[in-house]
């Protein structure tokens, strides 16, 4: 059996059937993909699936009042308490930096972690499962929108900040700054993919864990100050959780010369980078236990309403 | 006057000829005095229902690990970041402004939890369960129902709270006497308190009720700016001049200063102290009881007055709009 | 490539699926035997719970079966979920999907890019669908603004993004009023049309939906298919003779005349307008219930009119509804409530048809379980949730 797409109509003139778009001789050879159509469906996906954060950056302008001044006005508020005990300026500094930082978190906790649950909840998650594409295509594409969004409100915290408050930034490593900010993201969206795929068994309770996730891990990162003062603590945010590494990385390298850090920058950048591969990796892989265990007990249709 | 009625009680269906209606037992017409309304009763007792419901949903004192997520870990880790900034700054020196901090700290988790109490509930019944406009054409008064749930919701925070201070207490050392502390005045701050909360959580519903998407956020965005202004963790005079006037005007900033002086008498003044605005306009060091309490009066009744006409003027514009019974996608 | 060259569309084997639940399990499918051929228009009709939607899931790769077995044009729905994703879609009734703040362009070229094709190339097949489901004018129109009808008009073009060789149709014009579920059906039609080959598996509980479109129809309840046939074979089920309603202007002889005739089963006076039994109308006409063994039949009957001095004044052919098909295989209607008695047992007519035992195992209808049931618990939800 032939298809094709051009129907021949009154007059001779042959129009486009919108009904055909690309023909296929039969079911079994459309079901059959080269590999390159396999990575190009994926690489595709990842840009269709960033497409709506990005445009969303540009499309709502409430994101200036919300992405921008109001956290402004919250990192102030750290600002101000440091001011208030006459602290040294380059803590003014860490706050600044930490504020920044925070956008992404927040953007890896209920931009990524959470979202996969919401998006059961509006009935996406179950056409991007019947779709062919890699569902880890989605989380990537998500965590690229995500850092592009994350980005816009972290430079503006920064440049604004750092305007208002006068903080100096003394950097000898630029290369290696830049280095550890991308591993820092690398990291951290890797998080975020496991705890996509963790939170889409988890349903309504992952949606509750990541309130776990804002408070206590600014405090075990030291949001606010250098993570080094945790002690044991700290070692082990900074062992576990891509934001306390990447914090203490680009502090160090934006002021450079404060003695407050755990490990050199640079072992902390291949502690992201391990990070950063390990959790792609394991996101991967829960995603297909998980979407095997949630086609099994029926969870990824399931949604309340 | 003459009532339309429906054929009498007590016959068939088919008694009345063809057409009839169904002919209920013991109806005798219709009452107009039904659509009067049970006047301040029913108001009380939809307000009642509204905050048994929101706390039934919000305690989750069911549910330890809920309970311990937003009753525990997450007000404790926001005062204990505070409490290590000021450790890594000073050390011991710092010690006096631990109680401050954590008291401050403790009382924002109120804050957030009864600022975003109104707004969450438009937003959850318009979006979620889809029951808004069922609340909003019951008998009930649209605005007393989502108060009540409000004031659910700063009760759990306030949960929240008493197990921050009585952590700072018992582990991080914040020196409380409780033998000392001023019930009457307490009482008073609560209460207004309370009132002004829920009322800025009526501006931002207010604002939701027009919002599409986005709003979810907005609660923890106003929260994080009047973080700013209410002196919950370091004292108004470190501001500008032009903030910390902003910041008198907020009964958020009486209300913990108030909460403070009840608690810990003789603790550090977030509204007064060298250089802040109080001083400069007043010429006294820092507010006595009696001025917080009517600082806190005024601001909390004039706040609650414009929050009351915005979401009155917000309701008449989104039933001009049609946006009671909108979904957003959100 | 495992599959056969002429494999059938839909081929499923002892279906099950069992939802754990308390306090009881719940069966959703007991034993389903399903073929449906290529270029096949095929219904699923039942009501509420019958289990249509779970038979979908698990076709569409989105729910793994208890037990039992199915595939699509030769692939296994366990197995080979990639390969049946490349030639499915599914469209469903009511949906709500979608990110608001895109524009229907947008939303659809976004899922032109999960099936794979170019940028450029999804740009313009989405132009089209846009102009083949008629939302032209909606074209820049954000998602969030449009109204019930227009959005399930942008999930059909979605569904047909990827030129799918099996569409799955979950109950589509639900919620849609009367001119926008035609349209609907209408574009169904024409996509299945359009290209030889190209299936459909419609599931609804509107019994003029399945009667107008589809070939066949499978009546399913408590997880099991009770019967399978054309729409006409259904209903021979139900009434295996002709009837007809002949109103006549006069008949010499009464009905009897008729009752003798050849073909004729029976011929009586027809209730009209509540007076029982007359058989007259206000116009003083004579109507009659005929009920032929046969159509064929109705030429000697029309032909005997003459001789009686009859001329016809209307003639209506009565139809069995396929819910009177339902109520005849179940007991009760599709609005009802549990059956006062056990379903009849299968004959087994048709492929597929469901052997059933005489007794139910007393589950009730399959319902999705899982986590998010219930009240939804409360706390801080995303900020910024919205769709991105």
């Amino acid at each position: 059996m032939t298809a094709t797409s051009i129907r021949p109509r009154s007059g001779g003139r042959p129009a486009r059937d919108p009904f055909i778009g690309r023909p296929t001789a039969s079911p079994q050879a459309a079901a059959e993909w080269t590999r390159r159509q396999v990575v190009m469906a994926n690489l595709r996906s990842v840009r269709g699936r960033a497409y709506p954060r990005v445009t969303g950056l540009f499309r709502e302008k409430s994101w200036l009042l919300f992405e921008i001044l109001l956290p402004f006005l919250t990192t102030s508020a750290f600002v101000f308490v440091y001011r208030a005990l006459q602290a040294p300026p380059e803590y003014i500094g860490f706050v600044v930096v930490g504020g920044a930082m925070s956008a992404f978190w927040l953007n890896v906790v209920w931009m990524m972690a959470a979202q996969l649950y919401w998006e059961k909840d509006q009935g996406n998650l179950e056409l991007y499962f019947a779709a062919p594409m890699d569902v880890m295509s989605v989380l990537f594409g998500m965590a690229l929108g995500g850092m592009v969004m994350s980005s816009s409100r972290a430079i503006a915290v920064l440049v604004v900040a750092t305007l208002v408050y006068g903080v100096t930034f003394a950097v000898d490593q630029w290369l290696l700054l830049g280095l550890v900010f991308l591993l820092t993201l690398a990291a951290l969206y890797g998080l975020g993919m496991i705890l996509s795929s963790l939170f889409l068994m988890w349903g309504r309770e992952a949606w509750h864990m990541t309130q776990l996730l804002v408070e206590p891990v600014y405090f075990v990162s030291g949001l606010n100050f250098p993570v080094a003062r945790l002690g044991m603590l700290g070692a082990l945010a900074v062992a576990t959780i891509p934001l306390a590494v990447g914090l203490d990385a680009i502090r160090q390298l934006c002021f450079v010369g404060t003695d407050v850090s755990l490990l050199p920058p640079g072992v902390e950048a291949l502690i992201l980078a391990i990070m950063a591969v390990v959790f792609t990796l394991a996101a991967r892989a829960s995603l297909r236990i998980l979407e095997r265990r949630a086609r099994i007990e029926g969870r990824l249709t399931a949604r309340w309403r | 006057m003459t009532t339309s009625t429906l054929p009498p009680a007590g016959g068939a269906a088919g008694d009345a000829g063809p057409g009839a209606g169904i002919a209920f037992g013991g109806w005798d017409g219709f009452d107009r005095g039904r659509t009067r309304g049970g006047g301040l009763r029913a108001q009380w007792r939809g307000f009642a229902t509204a905050v048994r419901l929101g706390w039934s949903t919000e305690a989750n004192w069911t549910d330890p690990i809920l309970f311990f997520i937003y009753s525990v870990a997450k007000p404790v880790s926001a005062a204990l970041i505070l409490v290590v900034m000021l450790e890594v700054i000073g050390g011991a020196s710092t010690r006096e402004y631990r109680g401050f901090v954590v008291t401050g700290s403790a009382l924002w988790a109120m804050v957030l939890s009864g600022i975003a109490g109104l707004a969450w509930s438009i937003l959850e019944d318009r979006e979620r369960y889809r029951m808004l406009k069922y609340v909003y054409v019951s008998q009930s008064d649209f605005l007393v129902v989502l108060t009540g749930r409000a004031v659910a919701r700063a009760a759990v925070g306030a949960m929240g709270a008493v197990i921050t201070l009585a952590i700072g207490v018992v582990v991080l050392g914040v020196p409380f006497d409780p033998f000392a502390i001023d019930w009457p005045l307490l009482a008073v701050v609560t209460t207004v308190g309370v009132v002004a909360i829920v009322a800025i959580g009526m501006i931002l519903g207010a604002v939701v009720m027009q919002s599409r998407q986005e709003a979810w956020q907005y609660p923890e965005a106003v929260a994080g700016a009047l973080f700013l202004v209410a002196g919950a963790v370091f004292p108004l005079a470190v501001l500008p001049m032009p903030i910390q006037i902003v910041g008198l005007l907020t009964p958020l900033a009486w209300w913990i200063e108030g909460t403070r002086l009840a608690l810990f008498e003789g603790g550090l003044s977030a509204i007064g102290g060298p250089g802040s605005a109080w001083q400069a306009l007043t010429g006294t060091a820092s507010p006595s009881t009696t001025e917080v309490v009517v600082a806190l009066l005024v601001t909390g009744v004039v706040g609650t007055l414009l929050a009351t006409l915005a979401f009155r003027a917000s309701e008449r514009r989104a039933k001009d709009r049609g946006l009671l019974d909108q979904t957003t996608g959100s | 490539m495992s599959a056969e060259p002429t494999a059938p569309a839909i081929e499923a084997r002892g279906l099950r699926r069992v939802y754990r639940t308390k306090p009881v399990d719940v069966v959703a499918l007991d034993g389903v035997d399903l073929d449906v051929a290529a270029g096949e228009f095929f219904g699923l009709l039942g009501p509420n719970g019958a289990g249509k939607t779970t038979l979908i899931k698990i076709l569409t790769t989105l729910l793994a079966p208890s037990g039992g077995s199915a595939r699509i044009f030769g692939f296994d729905v366990e197995r080979e979920t990639k390969r049946i994703r490349r030639i499915m879609n599914m469209v469903a009734g009511g949906e709500q999907s979608g990110y608001g703040i895109l524009t229907v362009r947008e939303q659809l070229w976004m899922f032109s890019q999960f099936y794979g094709l170019p940028g450029g190339e999804g740009w313009r097949r989405v132009d089209e669908l846009i102009d083949a489901v008629g939302l032209g004018e909606q074209r820049v129109q954000r998602v969030g603004t449009l109204s019930t009808g227009q959005r399930q008009k942008m999930n059909f073009a979605r569904g047909l993004l990827n030129d799918p060789w099996i569409l799955f149709l979950d109950e589509p014009t639900l919620g849609l009023d009367v001119g926008a579920a035609r349209s609907v059906r209408e574009l169904v039609l024409s996509w299945q049309e359009s290209v030889a080959g190209r299936t459909v598996l419609l599931t609804t509980h509107y019994m003029a939906e399945a009667d107008e479109l589809c070939e066949r129809i499978a009546i399913v309840d408590h997880g099991r298919i009770l019967a399978i046939g054309t729409p006409a074979e259904l209903k021979r089920r139900v009434q295996r003779e002709s009837v007809f309603r002949l109103e006549l202007d006069r008949l010499d002889g009464g009905a009897t005349a008729l009752a003798r005739l050849p073909g004729v089963v029976s011929a009586v006076p027809a209730a009209t307008d509540g007076q029982a039994g007359a058989g007259a109308t206000p116009r003083q006409t004579v109507v009659l219930s005929l009920v032929l063994h046969d159509d064929a039949a109705l030429g000697g009957v029309v032909a005997a009119l003459d001789p009686l001095g009859a001329h016809i004044v209307a003639l209506q052919k009565s139809e069995p509804s396929l819910e009177d098909v339902f109520v005849e295989l179940v007991g009760r209607g599709f609005g009802d409530d549990e059956p006062t008695e056990e379903p009849p047992i299968s004959d087994g007519r048709g492929p597929g048809a469901a052997a059933v035992p005489g007794a139910t195992n007393g589950a009730g209808p399959g319902r999705a379980a899982g986590a998010d049931v219930g009240p939804h618990e409360l706390g801080e939800p995303d900020p910024e949730e919205l769709l991105t």
